[in-house]
């Protein structure tokens, strides 16, 4: 703790973006290939009611100051994130439908909390679009756990993940319990959108999720891969966003989120490179065994 | 309690408004329900903030566009942001679904670095995100009438046409519907509804206003017909208990609006068995 309150609030800006940019692709990896990316947006909203309940709590409850407003974040979304389950049952022949109703929940919640606050506005956009001068030693803290327990997870279940994803059914004969496993996947997920909020913001969560693995989904040959240059690209992002935003005075959220999109153009460029390269080559070698 | 409303000018704008919205937003979300794009307004409503913020940073500098509303600039983004989605999905085209929150969250980072850019963290900006229940003008009042003409004509004109579209795509395309003109005319119509209803209910909620009725009306309606009467009705009610609790408890109307509408799903949820 003394070690992080050392750090100036550029590096605990940068070391809380080191650890998001690693593990928020790999979550979103497996959000892809389970077709659930949007999950990330919904549940970023639910963190958000929690985020200002929390807020409240502090002012309101003399017994619960001091509480890390990142915490009930945390519990509110995976708390959300059951609901989603459930709200796919309910609705099921319109299993979507159970996103823009967790999404709307949380955001109809969280905008009736902040107007009732007496927190000014501005301390709202902070959590709303991100901000690397908020995250206190605190936050820091917490990212780090989480992360630990989030990529600990991770490590242990990634086969049993892998084959849910891949062939839910098959994965439920060889005696996997899918339904631990997909609770276990709603706390990783809770895990980093909570994680997340502090640098990007809640807004923007679902933007760290996503755009990392559509870029690396252009240049992969394989899930390893979507994985390995999902991280790249997310390592990336956020640390030419927190620089840029540093330097430039603009909002953390937005430029880790414009830099993720110029990388996803990169990679689109890149791959029509290589493909022609391919092509080429391809050409020549039918030329020459012709000839 | 409903008095004040009728007192002063610009209460008695924005009801008429709220009750016109209450009606357009439900009314364009059971199409988009049933045609499974329900996320579709989510990333619509996100990229008219980026419009906004557009037109906010461009006021700073050329003076036409600080007299403009911003709005307009949101309704255009939105339009394009519509297409570009379409775009997307041939793109990843075995991850479709993919398409949308790229564009939802593009939308919204590219907003908020605009924003960055103009200095625009202040109240305004919350009550573009969160709505507000004073911020309707007389210019804007007429505009939404105007619209909810426009928009009721185009639902009843077209109306067979989007329900074959939207249950049966394929035989829609073979029997020789405009598949595109329809498409695109649709998204620009979902574009405009939003842009006007994000006044009252705010960007980040819009889309609340568009799905949350239709997925309570779905519960209890034989029919596409009865879904779109019980989505406007659930709509009407959750705008005006809404706005009134906003008004007098000092609350984003955005919030309290959703809310009851929230309120109302859940209590349909629970006395109506899954089927």
């Amino acid at each position: 703790m003394e070690l992080l309150q050392g750090l100036s609030f550029l590096e605990r800006g940068i070391a809380a973006g080191l650890m998001i940019g690693l593990i928020a692709p790999v979550v979103g990896a497996f959000l892809l290939v389970r077709r659930m990316t949007i999950i990330s947006e919904g549940l970023s909203q639910v963190t958000l009611t929690g985020i200002a309940t929390g807020v409240l709590m502090n002012q309101t409850m003399v017994w619960t100051e001091g509480i890390n407003p990142l915490y009930t974040g945390f519990f509110f979304a995976l708390i959300g994130s059951l609901v989603v389950e459930r709200l796919r049952t309910v609705y099921k022949h319109f299993q979507e439908l159970a996103i823009p109703v967790i999404l709307s929940a949380g955001l109809g919640m969280s905008a009736i909390l902040i107007s009732s606050s007496g927190v000014s506005n501005t301390e709202w956009f902070n959590f709303l679009f991100g901000s690397i001068i908020t995250v206190s030693a605190g936050d820091l803290l917490f990212i780090f756990i989480a992360g630990a327990a989030g990529l600990m997870i991770l490590g242990l279940f990634y086969k049993e993940w892998l084959s849910i994803s891949f062939d839910a059914e098959f994965a439920y004969t060889t005696g996997i319990s899918v339904k631990w496993m997909n609770f276990l996947f709603a706390v990783l997920i809770a895990l980093v959108i909570s994680m997340s909020i502090s640098v990007v913001g809640v807004l923007l969560v679902g933007a760290l999720v996503t755009l990392p693995v559509a870029s690396s989904l252009q240049l992969a040959n394989s899930f390893r891969q979507v994985i390995l240059y999902g991280i790249l690209f997310g390592e990336g992002a956020v640390i030419l966003g927190v620089i840029g935003s540093y330097y430039l005075n603009i909002a953390t959220g937005g430029m880790i989120v414009v830099t993720g999109i110029i990388l996803l153009f990169a990679a689109a460029g890149m791959k029509k490179v290589i493909h022609r390269c391919k092509r080429k080559s391809y050409l020549a070698r039918l030329k020459e065994a012709s000839s | 309690m409903i008095e004040v409303f009728f007192q002063f000018e610009f209460l008695r704008y924005s009801l008429f408004t709220g009750l016109m919205i209450g009606i357009l937003a439900p009314a364009i979300g059971v199409f988009l329900v049933v045609r499974r794009l329900s996320l579709m307004a989510d990333a619509l409503s996100h990229i008219t903030l980026t419009g906004i913020a557009f037109s906010l940073l461009l006021g700073r500098t050329v003076p036409f566009f600080a007299a403009l509303n911003p709005v307009y600039m949101g309704m255009l983004f939105s339009v394009v942001g519509s297409l570009a989605v379409d775009r997307l999905g041939h793109v990843y085209r075995y991850y479709k679904e993919l398409a949308i929150p790229i564009i939802l969250s593009s939308g919204i980072g590219i907003g908020v670095v605009f924003i960055s850019l103009a200095d625009g963290f202040n109240n305004d900006l919350f009550n573009y995100l969160f709505g507000s229940v004073i911020a309707v003008s007389q210019a804007d009042f007429y505009l939404v009438l105007a619209l909810l003409f426009a928009v009721s004509l185009f639902i009843i004109l077209f109306y067979k046409e989007l329900l074959f579209l939207s249950f049966d795509e394929e035989q829609a395309i073979v029997s020789g519907l405009p598949r595109s003109f329809l498409h695109l005319s649709f998204m620009i119509v979902t574009a405009v509804v939003i842009g006007v209803s994000m006044q009252i209910v705010g960007i980040l909620l819009v889309s609340a206003l568009m799905t949350l009725p239709v997925a309570a009306a779905m519960r209890l309606a034989d029919s596409f017909k009865q879904m779109l009467m019980y989505s406007i009705v659930i709509g009407e009610i959750s705008v005006l208990a809404g706005m009134f609790s906003a008004f007098h408890l000092d609350l984003a109307p955005g919030g309290t609006i959703v809310m009851t509408n929230l309120l109302i799903l859940t209590i349909i949820i629970m006395f109506t068995k899954s089927d």
